[in-house]
């Protein structure tokens, strides 16, 4: 498994959705599709109180290949959740405007 | 004027009656040689905000800025002694410019073109051949520029004999270092390119108007019954300086994600004495192009960089005490990030499209209400500061 134990249901976003940068998880959020958003959006939201009691035991410095796969998660939840529960419908036309603001730096990238 | 219920009340407009009511110029907005005036009479002769000094942690330590308005370079270096100096990015030789990376660390600068070589006090050390040139090294050190540093913040000064830099923010700077920016040691960072002068462009951040038709979803928190448009509480004026006393919705109703992101924020921000911030729910208006945001769970800064009289660089930063703590703080602030990007991308495309109505030279005038006297006073200051620069330049 490549999530830790209690996150399987996870398995099926890892290689779309784990992204190591904020600026690559942003891009994620605009150019996946809306189905694809919302199907990870609808897996990952009752996990992710879990996910970070779960990851908030281990020191970030010593994260586990696996816990770093469900960090990089949550951070994409991050996005996620802003074009389903802030943008909706509008998401798509948000995404065009989004692009000209780059994220140049972001603490979970360095 | 009242607005909605007893819940709120918004400022009164003979609490900003001696800003004037005047129509408003519209020239100014898009003119080359008006711009041309601002460059010498506004920036030059202001202190501008290029960095904080987190960037800058150990000796050797340098970021290069550009300041288009002025057309500099500026090298920031934290020498042998623990001391910042801004430069010209300038080789005293010829002119070439020194340093091409954005950021770094380093015991000297060497100039690619002929090796002059410069200590991070800006002395020259070494360059080849350098007894044929007939000078003396100590006058060929890298040309200094005025920096002063305040909650953290780095501010340069282009201009002669410029004033301290405390003295220029008054009551202000207290005020700033009360907030988490002064004692941050990292940051997010967004920036954008925009087609707008630089007062249209900050404009568009000075006023609450606008909120409920461009920012519907993204700023429905910062709108309630009691007050539709999700005006401040308070307006207060430091010339050239001015601030806004956001107000708290009691009811914001954020999404879920949203406040658990906030939520995760909260635990560092109580154990450093964050959350009592007294300016905490204040927009700093700086003098001529800087925001800032002081709330203690997304303390944004936000400056507008002019490039040309219709071209402008907006960079936004959100400042946080401490590393990431643990994976909820990771969460945290990579999603407030977001929230504060999910707003600003919003702006863009109707200030441009304000740019290019303005530029058509299609309107005399453009007007300013009660809840835009933010805008008013910027207009007021720079139009003061062109005036005086005029009136020096035709004495």
């Amino acid at each position: 498994m490549s999530l830790p134990a209690g996150f399987e249901t996870l398995e099926p976003f890892v290689v779309t959705w784990v992204a190591h940068s904020a600026s690559k998880r942003d891009a994620l959020r605009t150019f996946q599709s809306a189905e694809s958003r919302q199907a990870f959006y609808d897996a990952m939201k009752p996990l992710l109180v879990p996910a970070l009691e779960r990851l908030d035991t281990v020191p970030l410095a010593v994260h586990s290949v696996e816990e770093n796969r469900l960090m990089l998660l949550t951070l994409s939840f991050a996005h996620v959740a802003l074009a389903v529960e802030v943008q909706g419908p509008d998401e798509t036309k948000h995404g065009i405007n989004r692009q000209r603001l780059p994220i140049s730096r972001a603490p979970a990238d360095i | 004027m009242q607005i909605g219920n007893q819940a709120f009340t918004a400022v009164q407009g003979e609490d900003v009656a001696f800003l004037g009511t005047r129509p408003i110029p519209a020239k100014p907005y898009y003119d080359p040689d008006w711009f041309e005036m601002e460059r010498e009479a506004v920036f030059r002769r202001s202190w501008m905000h290029i960095g904080h000094v987190c960037e800058l942690p150990e000796s050797g330590s340098f970021i290069r800025r550009e300041l288009e308005v002025l057309n500099a370079s500026l090298l920031i270096v934290r020498g042998k002694d623990g001391q910042l100096r801004a430069f010209h990015n300038v080789c005293t030789h010829r002119g070439t410019q020194l340093v091409e990376e954005a950021q770094g660390k380093r015991p000297t600068f060497s100039c690619p073109y002929h090796m002059w070589t410069f200590g991070g006090d800006g002395a020259l050390l070494s360059a080849p051949d350098f007894e044929s040139f007939g000078l003396d090294k100590k006058d060929c050190a890298l040309k200094q520029v005025a920096l002063d540093v305040c909650a953290g913040m780095i501010f340069v000064h282009l201009g002669n004999n410029p004033p301290p830099l405390r003295e220029w923010l008054g009551d202000l700077a207290d005020q700033m270092e009360t907030l988490p920016v002064a004692r941050a040691t990292t940051f997010s960072e967004y920036s954008y390119n925009i087609a707008a002068n630089w007062k249209l462009t900050y404009d568009n951040f000075q006023e609450n108007y606008h909120l409920r038709f461009i920012h519907p979803r993204s700023g429905r928190s910062a709108c309630g019954p009691d007050n539709p448009f999700g005006y401040p509480k308070e307006y207060a004026f430091h010339d050239p300086h001015r601030t806004q006393t956001i107000w708290t919705n009691p009811d914001p109703q954020p999404t879920e994600t949203i406040a658990t992101a906030f939520a995760r924020l909260a635990p560092r921000a109580m154990a450093e004495g964050l959350m009592e911030a007294p300016h905490g729910r204040k927009y700093f208006a700086l003098f001529p192009s800087f925001f800032m945001l002081g709330t203690p769970l997304q303390n944004f800064v936000h400056v507008v960089y002019p490039i040309s009289a219709t071209q402008s660089r907006g960079v936004i930063r959100l400042y946080w005490v401490g590393e990431d703590a643990n994976a909820s703080e990771r969460f945290g602030r990579e999603a407030v990030m977001g929230v504060a990007r999910e707003v600003h991308s919003e702006d863009i495309a109707v200030i441009e499209a304000g740019q290019r109505g303005l530029s058509s030279g299609a309107l005399e005038h453009i007007h300013f209400q009660t809840q835009e006297a933010l805008c008013r006073h910027l207009f007021n200051m720079v139009e003061a500061a062109v005036n005086a620069y005029r009136a020096e330049q035709t004495a």
